[in-house]
């Protein structure tokens, strides 16, 4: 195939020199063109000619007077015959021609490769533009998707939470925009940078490479990310205002056992004053409504005591018309308090009675002698006085004297010094016992593995904890007559961090997460031997009721990037056979959007982008196409002529 | 009798009926022909040309006017009734052939002019005359007149009319109405016959016939035309257009029927074989009555 002058189109880098030169055509398979053959069929087709149909008719002294009318046409009645055939040799060759896909040299030197990020992250929900920012980011996108021009490559990679390749190189326009379609919304943070870094590596350092970026800004850089040459910069939204929580955590109180404590964070992302109203909620029960007046870019933050023993889900909510709903609101987990049966075995200890009656989910017996039976739930303090054989049960033992089944009452030891705490542990939350006057300890010496939680400098076990089989117990061998200790706010806060760990309960504070945050959750023992042994993997359940399976390892797992704000669940992996189980157990996590950034939805107006523009020149199609057209003409013309039958 | 059967002849006895007493057998035995002659009855005048008998010049008028004209009076005569029937092979075309009508509208002709007393003849043609019934009188041969229309097929070759009259003429010395019952298909044109009719001082009248499908054909590409009357085949390719043509053509062709009978004063009627001989029939009594 010779050389064919062509008019290089525009390439979208910038200006570019016009001008005319030489250029080839090749074929991409040119043993399509063997289906050429098909000529020959057709040729013979119109030599032998199809049998007519015979019709009698009464007389055809009409029909001579007609025809012989048309006599002086009678070249162009030839001719008729043979156009049809050309018609038909030219679409044969038309549609062969297609199929050997043919192009322009120029096509395959100007190829582009771009790769569209879009934003998805939580402030791309934002209404300020009708119907949100990603919507018309995606609008935006589909434009670039059909100005495509013919053997360029595109990808599309979503960067909201974490950057995702959600469509890989292609130049399938449909593949492209239901790829583009399928971006879901989140409540995740801008991961833009991120997203253009995944583009970069997959643009190769191509020559023609582009990233376009169709964003809201709302991250560090921005500025500098759409000044990059390869970078084309499509700002989404306007400077809409917005007010958000962007901070919500709830703890249940160190002194008050049904007490808890919530902090809330509230930012105004505009520059007039806000007046609004920030309402708690406990499981749909009002517990209180907040009047707020918040300053022009002013931030409002405070710290509220409550009491609740049930627990549930608290759920902040600001009573105001924003551009981003997402931040309206925010939840928070609050641990449920149950009550806890306490035998007291002791000969009488005035602040020991009195720290387990203060507490008030404690149900407190007091008794001089050992008892019997233990049922399964209670937890026996034996203060001095003990069996010799400790019984199955939850056991706190308090300044032991004897010696049991676990251990070996050694001398006494004066004024011991702890010297080691083991912070990490529930059990000494809060607790420090360094600078506490403690005159006189046990030195005991277990006779099993143990977990010291306390030490003296002789690395005598003060305070420490055996794991049986048959419960859980803990020892603590300081002389509690004999110095400062039960006059210390540590004493209360020990003894509920021991009642706490004899429940099972993970910790006073179970927080809530960021969206696009990881986070690595504890896992109460009842959720993790919920099918009789030890779970490999739960169920993460979604805010929308999706689950996704996350691995379980040393009773920990990870979670996240969470993309959704709400209450998420872990649930045990059991094989379930569709119908639900409202009985197993479930650990729930808060997760709220909490990022200011995000909650700031006003776009970065110094944000200057290069003027390079991908949708220059018109969507190009492949030659093929336009033959197929062209050939799709022709057929209707033969298929009007025919069946007119102006030929023949 | 398929053709001609009892209630075909209560049709016949009615139709003879509603001719006396509606036309008041105006439609053919009683009508005054055309002829003029020495009847008594004036008909006209026309100019005098030298030679003319001056008993028959309007002296009245030439006193009036000074304008020497001759009158004409009707010549009153026996009415002899000729049908021609068409049985060449074009008449057999379609479903609803032509032939068939054809045959029951002499039927009803002849009976009618028979019940008038008038005397009828049957001359069955196609490239010539093929069978004849003879001038005959009375109701009574009415039932061999059909009998022998009943026995005649549409089976002769392709239509030639002047061969047709030429033969008539020649055996028929009586002038009288000679109605042609044919679809006129002669691709030499049916006015030379009917002028050879003419100037033998015969009255002519035409009853043209043709199918719904010879009117509006619907074939359209490439076919082999095949006509029935001479075997001749037309390859053609026929298009919308072609049809169209045909359509104007065929319009031409009846109304050329039309416009020479109306030019010479002749009795015409054209009909599809979509209606009935009685329909045809009382059609042309009330165009008679009309004209009457």
């Amino acid at each position: 195939m010779g050389p064919w002058p062509v008019n290089v189109p525009d390439t979208g880098q910038g200006p570019m020199l016009r001008h005319s030169y030489v250029d080839s055509m090749n074929l991409t398979t040119p043993t399509a063109l063997f289906w050429g053959a098909l000529a020959i069929p057709i040729v013979i087709f119109y030599i032998l000619k199809i049998r007519m149909r015979r019709i009698p008719v009464s007389t055809v002294m009409f029909w001579e007077q007609i025809f012989e009318e048309k006599q002086p046409r009678s070249i162009w009645e030839k001719l008729r015959h043979l156009l049809s055939l050309l018609l038909q040799l030219a679409f044969l060759c038309l549609l062969v021609t297609a199929l050997s896909d043919p192009f322009f040299s120029w096509e395959e030197r100007d190829k582009r490769r771009i790769v569209l990020v879009v934003d998805n992250s939580a402030s791309m929900r934002a209404t300020d533009v009708e119907p949100n920012r990603l919507r018309v980011a995606k609008d935006a996108a589909a434009e670039m998707i059909t100005s495509l021009r013919v053997r360029d490559e595109m990808a599309i990679i979503s960067a909201g939470t974490q950057p995702k390749v959600i469509c890989g190189l292609t130049g399938h326009q449909r593949t492209l925009r239901n790829a583009l379609e399928s971006i879901p919304e989140t409540d995740g943070p801008t991961r833009v940078a991120d997203a253009v870094e995944l583009a970069d590596r997959l643009l190769a350092d191509h020559p023609k490479g582009n990233v376009a970026v169709l964003s809201d800004g709302g991250f560090e850089g921005a500025d500098e990310l759409a000044q990059r040459d390869n970078v084309v910069w499509v700002s989404i939204g306007t400077a809409a205002k917005n007010v958000g929580i962007t901070r919500f955590q709830v703890r249940r109180s160190l002194l008050d056992p049904i007490g808890y404590q919530l902090l809330v964070e509230a930012r105004n992302h505009s520059d007039e004053p806000v007046e609004c109203r920030l309402e708690l909620e406990l499981d749909d029960e009002i517990v209180d409504v907040i009047p707020l007046k918040l300053e022009a870019n002013g931030t409002w933050s405070q710290v509220y005591d409550k009491t609740s023993a049930q627990g549930g889900h608290l759920v902040a909510s600001l009573d105001y018309e924003d551009a981003l709903s997402a931040d309206n609101s925010a939840s928070a987990i609050l641990p449920e308090r149950r009550r806890i049966p306490v035998v007291l075995v002791t000969e009488g200890n005035l602040f020991l009675e009195h720290v387990f009656v203060a507490n008030s989910l404690v149900d407190l017996t007091v008794t001089n002698e050992l008892p019997e039976k233990i049922p399964g739930n209670v937890v026996v303090v034996y203060h001095k006085k003990l069996p010799d054989k400790l019984p199955a049960g939850n056991l706190f033992v308090l300044q032991p004297e004897t010696s049991t089944d676990l251990w070996e009452a050694g001398d006494v030891i004066e004024s011991p010094i702890v010297a080691k705490q083991d912070k990490n542990s529930d059990l000494m939350a809060h607790v420090r016992l360094d600078n506490v006057l403690m005159p006189e300890a046990r030195q005991l010496t277990a006779k099993s593995e143990i977990t010291a939680l306390v030490s003296s400098a002789e690395d005598h076990p003060l305070y420490f904890s055996i794991k049986r089989d048959s419960g859980s117990v803990l020892v603590f061998s300081v002389n509690l007559e004999r110095g400062d200790l039960p006059l210390r706010t540590a004493f209360p806060i020990m003894m509920s961090n021991a009642l706490a760990w004899f429940e099972g309960s993970g910790g006073e504070l179970r927080e809530a997460v960021s969206t696009g945050a990881v986070a690595e959750i504890d896992l109460p023992d009842n959720l993790l031997s919920a099918g009789g042994e030890t779970a490999s993997e739960l169920i993460l359940q979604a805010p929308d009721g999706g689950g996704q399976r996350v691995p379980v390892a040393n009773g920990k797992t990870t979670i996240g990037p969470l993309d959704w704000a709400g209450v998420w669940r872990l649930k045990p992996a059991l094989a379930s056979d569709g119908e639900s189980q409202p009985q197993q157990p479930q650990l729930e996590i808060a997760c709220n959007l909490a990022d200011p950034a995000e909650s700031d939805v006003r776009v970065i107006e110094d944000v200057t982008p290069n003027q390079t523009s991908l949708t220059a020149g018109i969507g190009g199609r492949p030659i093929w196409f336009y033959l197929i057209v062209i050939a799709w003409i022709m057929t209707a013309i033969e298929w009007y002529l025919y069946q007119r039958r102006w030929i023949s | 009798m398929a053709l001609f059967d009892s209630e075909f002849l209560k049709k016949l006895e009615y139709l003879s009926i509603v001719s006396r007493r509606v036309f008041r057998g105006q439609l053919l035995a009683q009508r005054r022909t055309m002829q003029l002659g020495g009847g008594i009855e004036f008909a006209d005048h026309r100019d005098y040309t030298p030679g003319d008998d001056f008993r028959y010049l309007d002296w009245n008028l030439y006193a009036r006017h000074d304008e020497l004209l001759l009158k004409r009076f009707q010549e009153e005569e026996d009415l002899h009734v000729y049908l021609l029937l068409d049985c060449s092979r074009s008449m057999a075309f379609g479903e609803m052939a032509k032939f068939d009508l054809a045959r029951q509208v002499t039927a009803a002709l002849a009976y009618i002019a028979l019940a008038d007393l008038d005397r009828i003849a049957v001359f069955a043609f196609a490239d010539g005359i093929l069978h004849n019934f003879p001038l005959t009188r009375g109701k009574a041969r009415i039932l061999t007149l059909l009998r022998f229309l009943e026995n005649l097929e549409a089976d002769g070759d392709a239509t030639n009319m002047s061969e047709m009259v030429q033969a008539f003429v020649h055996r028929q010395q009586r002038r009288g109405l000679v109605l042609i019952l044919s679809d006129l298909f002669d691709p030499a044109g049916f006015q030379n016959s009917l002028d050879m009719l003419r100037h033998h001082r015969h009255e002519p009248n035409v009853i043209q016939f043709y199918h719904p499908d010879e009117a509006e054909p619907n074939m359209l590409g490439e076919v082999e035309l095949e006509d029935v009357e001479t075997a001749e085949i037309r390859k053609l390719t026929i298009t919308e257009k072609n049809l169209k043509q045909f359509r104007i053509v065929f319009d031409e062709f009846l109304k050329s029927i039309h416009t020479y009978c109306r030019r010479y004063g002749l009795g015409c009627t054209t009909t599809t074989t979509e209606k009935t001989f009685e329909e045809l029939i009382l059609g042309m009594m009330r165009q008679a009555g009309a004209l009457a």
